[in-house]
């Protein structure tokens, strides 16, 4: 009996010690919450961070004191809500990850020069104006962009704003003993200069049309501005703490905590730009389920979740008054498209770029036209969406960028046959149609493939029943996203281009340079090749060529246009629906504006409870 | 002879865990691409994405990259979450507290009310309380947990509001997890989720062994002596009839590490199951390597410990 319990305690001591050994510090009791691993400080939810240094910077003329957050009591009953975020960010440096959750922190905490408003127009954020070409923001070479800041811009800790911050910004995106995800862009910068503490001077290496996109702060794009007498001297920011935990901000409020996995917790900056939110306090909460936070919402446990699919359009719509349901028609779009082979590469090779060549009736313009009319676009928003998105009538739907000269082409069967007839592809006793196409007898029964995502099924099927009633037969595929979207090397469906039609979502980034259309097809002598339309057009290629040419976005926005206009008219793709951004909050919750694609965080500052 | 064995165990443990790891290593390596959720980033260049699989170690061959992972792992270091850049050994002393509080609450109540309706089963066979916790184990062994879970959550979070009555909170809430009675208050219903799943599958198990024991003469013996039946049952019987439970329950103890991934996530559960999730949902093999390497660890360091408690359950057992 005693080797026995000698046996145990040994076994007993032997875990102890892994388990010790496991342990980097001591660590929390098993039922306290565990911290974020690397923060600088975990304050109590309702008090506000301590400053990290008092003021040392004195207030420029004519500019109140910052308020020094040490003095600033927090209020015994803050105003607050709670949001449900269905994952969390894993840092707060758009920089250093590629998670929109983080660039909505990055919203709320540390802001950019400039930003996109509900409009989707283009306001000025840190900066006092927007560069343009007549207040010599612009050069006229487009290769020096210019910005002001504004008089009077604190951090949280009172020091203040200036362009030593932008500077230290780029350069610290540049520094290789850094790692951020990406340094397209900001790469194509010679020099930023800094003659006096508010102007900013970015002198490009070569021409790049979308500068809009640098420093500033939209969707998917990078853009918040460094603080450089926290940051300045660090290397491999993407392991530092403040990457992790700002102790200082510049949006509108301050992490004051963030519990790894669970929850952080906000709270007022004030000396946010635009001055004192009017909330105390903002918790986000990490709920994975859309169903658990529809849960949360009845009960109160959260009042709003930005995270529902469109498919939750009718179940969060059930229960009004008591949630409020709110669409956003987006930037991103739904599209379908055909597989053309290449036709003719922009260098005026016939010989065709891409490893297929495509499904021979598509090559007629009257074929694809026939399946945009064929397909009732507006029933399935209105079925499959509640009727609360659009039928887009050109790409980068509601923005700027958008050629709202087009007109979304209407439901039209009869016109869709006509144009089939005139093809020549007739009906066979099969009720599909077929004809001849490069001296073939070619049947119009193709596949179409997509993602096996729920709402991409349904909509297939609603597709393929309109088009069988055109006498085309659509076969949809649907396929696992991970082998959809895989590269050519990995044999994706896009990359290897074998499909015959194909669908899925693009958007607007914010800035329509984009490699989509450019003849970069993927083959195997160009693996890499970001075209998944597998298609090269030379007139395209010019209309690209012009839309990259200037930075000034008056002339770009014609250039688009112009290429806008070119899809259109040739058919190339049926834009199905605008992708829509579904929220659901409580009706104690007062938002402000939802912006297309700034989203909801983009003014929090505004945000209110009744 | 005890130590021989131990050391003999310890050893064999050691090589079980090296190729659970190397299994597990390819494994998760070839069914997910870390860098699959850059392809579609289209701020990302050819040349990021480059730099990133260099920082990364992927351009590494695998049998490289395995030994390189296990030579830090020897050392006490499960690496770096390619995602979130944070220690894995930090991500995951982070949610084991919460976990284990979790697991350890459910696994008390499942083998107390085991142990309860296993025996009253047993004692009672095929009356009608053997029936109707027979009824309500079958079904609540088949029931999905997913379903157990948001069952739960919609009657006693969201109807029980809905009616005025007091109700569970969703776990959706910010809560404190110092606050005892918070805590308490949110381990209710993830509790049972756990608790209606797993009793039904142990009370059954018991049941058996019970009957089966019972059934033996020296159980008669000890009834022909004189013995009162409560004695005859928990000094005799119940103890008997424990060994198999107990191999089971020392396996699944280790398992508690591990956390509960459906159960976490519905109830918004800050633990190892949702860490294990969200981290190989983007292809994060360190993490999961790590979660792996700690649960196939305990695994077969409990399957040990169960070798040891037997000895102490039944005298007639010896490790030599």
């Amino acid at each position: 009996m005693k080797h026995k319990f000698m046996a145990l305690a040994s076994l007993i001591v032997v875990a102890s010690l892994v388990l010790a050994a496991c342990s980097p510090s001591a660590t929390a009791a098993p039922t306290s919450a565990p911290v974020a691993t690397a923060a600088p400080t975990t304050a109590p939810a309702t008090s506000a961070p301590a400053a990290t240094t008092a003021p040392t910077t004195a207030a420029p003329a004519g500019c109140p004191e910052p308020v020094d957050m040490a003095s600033v009591t927090p209020p015994a009953n803050p105003k607050s809500v709670v949001g449900g975020w269905s994952q969390e960010p894993n840092n707060i440096s758009p920089y250093y990850t590629v998670m929109s959750y983080a660039v909505w922190i990055a919203q709320l905490t540390i802001v950019g020069l400039a930003e996109w408003d509900e409009n989707g127009t283009f306001v000025p954020e840190l900066a006092a104006e927007l560069p343009t070409a007549e207040n010599g923001g612009v050069s006229a070479d487009g290769l020096t962009i210019t910005w002001k800041l504004k008089d009077c811009l604190y951090w949280s800790d009172g020091k203040r704003i200036t362009s030593e911050d932008v500077k230290y910004t780029w350069e610290s995106i540049m520094d290789p003993k850094n790692t951020p995800n990406s340094r397209s862009g900001y790469d194509k910068i010679a020099s930023v200069e800094t003659p006096d503490d508010l102007t900013v001077v970015i002198k490009f290496a070569e021409l790049y049309p979308p500068w809009q996109t640098l420093f500033t702060q939209g969707p998917n794009n990078t853009g918040s501005i460094l603080p450089a007498h926290i940051l300045e001297g660090k290397t491999g920011l993407e392991n530092d703490p403040y990457t992790h935990q700002p102790s200082v901000a510049s949006g509108p409020f301050i992490i004051s905590e963030w519990v790894a996995g669970d929850h952080m917790t906000l709270v007022a900056n004030p000396n946010f730009y635009k001055g004192r939110p009017k909330l105390d306090q903002i918790q986000i909460k990490f709920v994975p389920s859309p169903e658990v936070a529809l849960a949360a919402l009845q009960t109160g446990d959260i009042d709003w979740y930005p995270d529902f699919a469109e498919s939750d359009i009718a179940t969060v719509g059930a229960l009004e008054p008591k949630i409020h349901l709110k669409v956003v028609a987006g930037t991103s779009f739904e599209h379908y498209f055909f597989n053309l082979g290449t036709l003719k590469g922009i260098d005026g090779e016939p010989k065709s770029k891409s490893d297929n060549e495509g499904f021979c009736p598509f090559k007629d313009v009257r074929v694809r036209k026939a399946i945009i009319l064929g397909i009732d676009r507006q029933a399935i928003v209105d079925a499959l969406l509640e009727g609360k998105t659009t039928v887009p009538q050109s790409q980068w739907p509601n923005s700027f960028w958008a050629n709202t000269n087009l007109t979304a082409e209407a439901y039209n069967a009869e016109e869709a046959g006509a144009l089939l007839d005139e093809a020549g592809y007739k009906l066979g006793a099969d009720g599909i149609r077929s004809g001849m196409c490069d001296g073939k007898e070619t049947k119009l029964s193709f596949n179409f493939e997509t993602t096996d995502k729920q709402l991409r099924v349904d909509i297939a099927i609603a597709a393929q029943s309109d088009l069988k009633k055109i006498g085309v037969e659509f076969k949809p595929i649907h396929t696992p996203a991970g082998t959809f979207f895989a590269t050519y090397a990995e044999g994706g469906i896009l990359g290897t281009g074998k499909y015959d039609m194909a669908g899925y979502t693009t958007g607007y980034y914010p800035d329509p340079y984009t490699s989509d259309w450019r003849c970069d097809v993927p083959s195997k002598d160009n693996a890499s090749g970001t075209n998944n339309y597998h298609y090269c057009d030379a007139e395209i290629g010019k209309l690209n060529e012009a839309v990259n040419s200037t930075a000034d976005p008056a002339k770009r926005k014609e250039a688009i246009d112009a290429l806008q206009k070119y899809i259109y008219d040739n058919a190339l793709v049926v834009m199905m629906y605008a992708r829509a951004n579904v929220y659901g909050y409580t009706d104690r919750f007062v938002p402000g504006e939802f912006g297309d694609y700034s989203n909801l965080n983009w003014n929090s500052e505004v945000w209110d409870v009744k | 002879m005890m130590w021989t064995f131990l050391i003999r165990r310890f050893i064999i443990a050691f090589f079980t865990l090296l190729l659970i790891t190397m299994i597990c290593f390819v494994l998760t390596r070839l069914s997910s691409d870390p860098m699959a959720q850059y392809a579609t980033v289209q701020r990302m260049s050819a040349e990021d994405r480059a730099a990133l699989r260099l920082k990364l170690g992927l351009d590494q061959p695998l049998p490289l990259q395995y030994v390189r992972w296990l030579g830090l792992a020897l050392q006490g270091d499960l690496g770096q979450s390619s995602f979130s850049k944070e220690k894995v050994s930090e991500l995951i002393l982070q949610r084991l507290p919460l976990t284990l509080v979790l697991m350890l609450s459910a696994q008390l109540a499942i083998v107390t009310l085991s142990v309860v309706l296993g025996l009253i089963a047993a004692v009672k066979q095929y009356s009608i309380t053997d029936n109707i916790i027979t009824a309500f184990s079958f079904v609540g062994f088949s029931m999905p947990i997913f379903f157990i879970a948001f069952s739960l959550l919609l009657l006693f979070a969201v109807k029980f509001k809905e009616w005025g009555l007091p109700y569970f909170p969703t776990g959706a809430d910010i809560w404190d997890p110092k606050d005892i009675r918070e805590l308490l208050w949110h381990l209710v219903l993830p509790v049972s989720c756990l608790v209606v799943i797993q009793v039904a599958g142990y009370s059954r198990y018991l049941r058996s062994s019970i009957l089966e024991v019972l059934g033996l003469d020296y159980i008669r013996t000890a009834r022909a002596k004189g013995l009162v039946e409560r004695q005859v049952l928990f000094k005799h019987a119940l103890r008997n009839a424990a060994l198999p439970f107990v191999t089971i329950l020392g396996l699944d103890l280790a398992s508690l590490l591990g956390g509960a991934l459906i159960t976490e996530s519905v109830f918004t559960w800050p633990g190892m199951g949702r860490l294990f999730w969200e981290y190989a949902q983007r292809g994060d093999f360190p993490v999961v390597n790590g979660v792996l390497l700690l649960t196939s660890g305990a695994v077969v360091f409990a399957t040990i410990l169960t070798d040891v408690a037997y000895t102490f359950i039944d005298p007639r057992i010896s490790l030599s």
